[in-house]
């Protein structure tokens, strides 16, 4: 059940075989999006079975799984695509998977690459199912799916990672907001990454949002954050291209700066837990041990109208690499220093199988919740492979 | 609310603890103020159950019904009084009742279909009811059960009323009566004065999915016979089943109507497919809500695997066939986690205890029967205890007359040394009656 997605050398449209460039988000032929977001949906053609009742001659098969998932002859729930998935686009990759202790996969992840006239830049969103609210499931994967689709086309047409970032978690909020039903209202955390060079100005966006401010208020950076005021363009002779990282988040996902000289948190928990230590009543320790530590603040979902997201940009002066997850791996491994120690060297030249490191790790640790994780070696390598 | 006009909601907590296998489940069904059913019976003059319905009722006619003679009077005017309320359109039939039975109107055995010239002489036939003889439910059941066959309907549904024991036949008679017409309508029963008795006549309520009480003055009975027909008239859906579905290896523990009242069905069971049976409910009128308490005992699976304990369908049979009206999921997710799995869900509580009580009370009053003070004492004062604790009040009042309550909170009660027996009946007959926990409680 495990999904690789690895991109292509792109030289040939795969739906058509029309050659294209190498900044060509579409076909110029047939139109087909040659780039596109990969989605932590569950592997193609999962057919969902019983992994006992399949297998037992006793049982007249096949057994047939209900459309909600369960077995017909035992009742269990049977294992979804999504319990565990691996993407892989080369510059980035990401695996999330179910744990032990939870009964299905709650978090979801979407990655994306888009080449620009500045170079390529990566995206990533992470989202973790609220569990306390109905279908989490269906709320990660919704929110992942709108961030990073609005991501990549912001991206593409030259929109700063700024205003990128916040038209995606406005759309995602917007989509989540559409699930909510006579049961309630589905939620989920949402962190997304955007790393790499700024748009050359000019070059595609012809004015507006990637150079002007953010006159944007609906979810506007909170005050207390350190987020910038807005995009500044790049500014390619004083500066090497590499880039930078912009974070944008809401909830308790998280990102990482992981680097040899030095490795940081991006991110400020949107949690209760978070709000003691700000309020100086606990220290981290503390906080985290307190029953409440998990309860967050700000969340995608219809119960909060306009959620007010974060956002960070985080200029590398070094190589490292950028690291999103969800609670579930951040619960055993919660310094970046620790995070470091366990993701370095190896993250740097083969994401995904440092990704997988991780994973395993946590659900070693006890897999106590869904875990995700997506890393992005910095400066961006090619994306040939 | 669904298409259907049924919504089946499902209240628990799926949490077990590792190796639990004990799944309990409140499921509330609800059919809307609007319900209709396409398939279902033909609507008649008014929007009612119209043709689709059949109504007979049942009148003990033995000699004691004269005793006081207001009695039989009182009898011939509820029958009138219901026959008032039967619609247009309805097929309706009246049964008299002695060691044997005869119908009354019409007088062939068939059934007459209800309009203002067929009311009149029905009540006209009624009014000539004479008391004379002995007591037979049973004949009298199989009496309207062939009545019912005359006549093509959907909804079936009968009133008796007595006023002593089933003295004149075998109570093995009497069961075979009513097994013979189980399924094939439902029965609302009354008892009249305090000489019958109420384990009887619950038995044929229970098994008929109907209702049971007490009359104690005879001038009660137009009135109360006025409420049972126009409830009756009211159904619009028959014969509408639970269907629960469960995983290999599961056992149901039991399946309870717990509101309005408790009626244990487990024993109701038909089975309806290789790992469902069907459970019936009788028939619905809209706006209607009744709440059900469901125990499956499942094969434990691993700690953070999840699986579906039962499905609970709702199932309307017809001539037709079958349709589902609504379903709802009962789970169970295996969880390390004490603080989910010890967590008591205040509905499936709550119902644990009013199911409880009306056993207490039933077997406090048997004891009180039998000359075991002691039993009585500690059984009917458990069930004071949790009549105050859940808020039932009704049965409260009802216990109080049985009992002097010294202390309700911990149930220390005292037994009266006299109690009328109107009292100890009405406390036996109601000691079903349950009052729901809103689930913003829970």
């Amino acid at each position: 059940m495990s999904e690789r997605t690895r991109a292509e050398t792109i030289a040939a449209c795969p739906a058509c075989g029309e050659p294209t460039g190498p900044g060509d988000a579409f076909c110029e032929k047939c139109g087909t999006e040659l780039a596109p977001a990969v989605v932590s949906t569950g592997t193609p053609g999962f057919v969902p079975s019983c992994p006992v009742c399949s297998v037992d001659p006793s049982i007249p098969q096949p057994v047939a799984i209900t459309a909600d998932g369960y077995c017909e002859s035992c009742g269990r729930k049977v294992p979804t695509g999504r319990d565990h998935t691996e993407l892989d686009l080369g510059v980035l990759a990401g695996v999330t998977d179910r744990g032990i202790r939870h009964s299905r996969n709650e978090d979801a992840m979407a990655l994306a690459t888009a080449e620009t006239p500045a170079g390529p830049v990566a995206i990533a969103v992470v989202c973790d199912g609220v569990s306390s609210s109905p279908r989490p499931d269906d709320a990660s994967l919704a929110g992942a799916q709108a961030g990073v689709r609005v991501l990549l086309n912001s991206v593409r047409v030259g929109d700063g990672p700024r205003n990128a970032s916040l038209a995606a978690v406005r759309t995602a909020a917007a989509e989540l907001a559409g699930l909510a039903g006579p049961g309630g209202a589905p939620s989920a955390t949402y962190v997304s990454l955007v790393v790499g060079p700024d748009p050359v100005p000019g070059a595609a966006a012809d004015s507006g949002p990637a150079t002007s401010p953010d006159p944007d208020v609906g979810t506007g950076p909170d005050p207390g954050s350190d987020a910038v005021t807005a995009d500044s363009p790049a500014t390619p002779a004083s500066r090497p291209s590499s880039g930078a990282v912009t974070v944008c988040w809401l909830g308790d996902s998280r990102a990482y700066w992981l680097s040899a000289e030095g490795s940081r948190r991006l991110t400020t928990d949107d949690s209760l837990a978070q709000e003691m230590i700000a309020a100086g009543l606990a220290d981290e320790a503390e906080a985290m041990a307190s029953p409440q530590a998990h309860v967050i603040t700000r969340w995608l979902g219809a119960d909060i109208a306009e959620p007010q997201a974060r956002i960070t940009r985080f200029e590398p002066t070094g190589p490292g690499v950028v690291l999103a997850c969800s609670d579930g791996l951040w619960n055993y491994l919660p310094e970046a220093a620790e995070l470091a120690e366990h993701a370095l060297p190896a993250a740097g030249t083969d994401p995904l199988r440092a990704a997988r490191e991780l994973v395993q790790f946590a659900i070693d640790a006890g897999g106590m919740d869904n875990i995700t994780v997506v890393l992005v070696p910095f400066p961006l390598r090619s994306s040939v492979t | 609310m669904s298409e259907s006009g049924f919504t089946v909601d499902i209240d628990q907590n799926q949490y077990l603890p590792e190796g639990g296998r004990t799944v309990s489940a409140v499921v509330t069904v609800t059919s809307a103020d609007n319900m209709t059913l396409p398939g279902g019976p033909a609507a008649g003059v008014g929007g009612g159950p119209g043709s689709g319905s059949a109504e007979i009722i049942i009148v003990d006619c033995s000699g004691s019904m004269d005793v006081p003679q207001t009695k039989m009077a009182s009898a011939r005017a509820a029958v009138a009084a219901a026959v008032d309320v039967v619609r247009d359109g309805t097929a309706f039939a009246v049964v008299a009742g002695t060691s044997t039975s005869w119908p009354v109107y019409p007088t062939d055995g068939t059934m007459a279909i209800a309009n203002q010239s067929t009311r009149e002489a029905a009540k006209r036939a009624a009014a000539g009811l004479r008391a004379s003889g002995g007591t037979a439910i049973g004949q009298w059941l199989r009496q309207a059960c062939a009545i019912f066959e005359t006549h093509p309907a959907e909804l079936r549904h009968a009133i008796l009323l007595t006023d002593g024991k089933n003295q004149h036949e075998r109570p093995e008679q009497l069961n075979a009566a009513i097994a013979r017409c189980e399924g094939l309508f439902s029965c609302d029963c009354r008892g009249v004065g305090t000489d019958w008795e109420v384990a009887e006549l619950r038995r044929v309520s229970t098994a008929l999915l109907g209702t049971v009480d007490i009359v104690p003055d005879p001038a009660g009975l137009a009135a109360d016979f006025t409420t049972m027909m126009e409830n009756a008239m009211g159904k619009q859906v028959a014969d509408v089943a639970l269907r629960v579905w469960t995983p290999q290896h599961a056992a149901i523990q039991f399946v309870k109507q717990v509101a309005p009242e408790v009626v244990d069905l487990t024993e109701r069971r038909s089975q309806s497919g290789p790992q469902a049976g069907d459970y019936p409910t009788g028939a619905w009128a809209p706006g209607e809500s009744r709440d059900y308490h469901l125990s499956v005992a499942v094969n434990p699976a691993g700690v953070g695997q999840e699986m579906l304990a039962a499905r609970v369908s709702l199932v309307a049979s017809s001539a037709s066939g079958s349709e589902v009206l609504g379903q709802g999921l009962v789970r169970a997710v295996w969880t390390d986690d004490t603080e989910l799995s010890t967590k008591i869900n205040a509905r499936v509580a709550h119902y644990t205890g009013q199911a409880e009580m009306a056993d207490l009370i039933q077997d406090g009053l048997e004891a009180r029967k039998q000359g075991d003070e002691e039993t009585a004492t500690a059984k009917l004062g458990r069930a004071v205890a949790l009549a105050e604790e859940s808020g039932n009040d009704d049965t409260a009042r009802l216990l109080a007359k049985v009992v002097d309550v010294v202390d309700a909170a911990t149930g220390t009660v005292r037994l009266k040394k006299a109690v009328a027996d109107a009292d100890e009946m009405a406390l036996d007959t109601r000691s079903t009656k349950t009052v729901r926990v809103r689930k913003e409680q829970a």
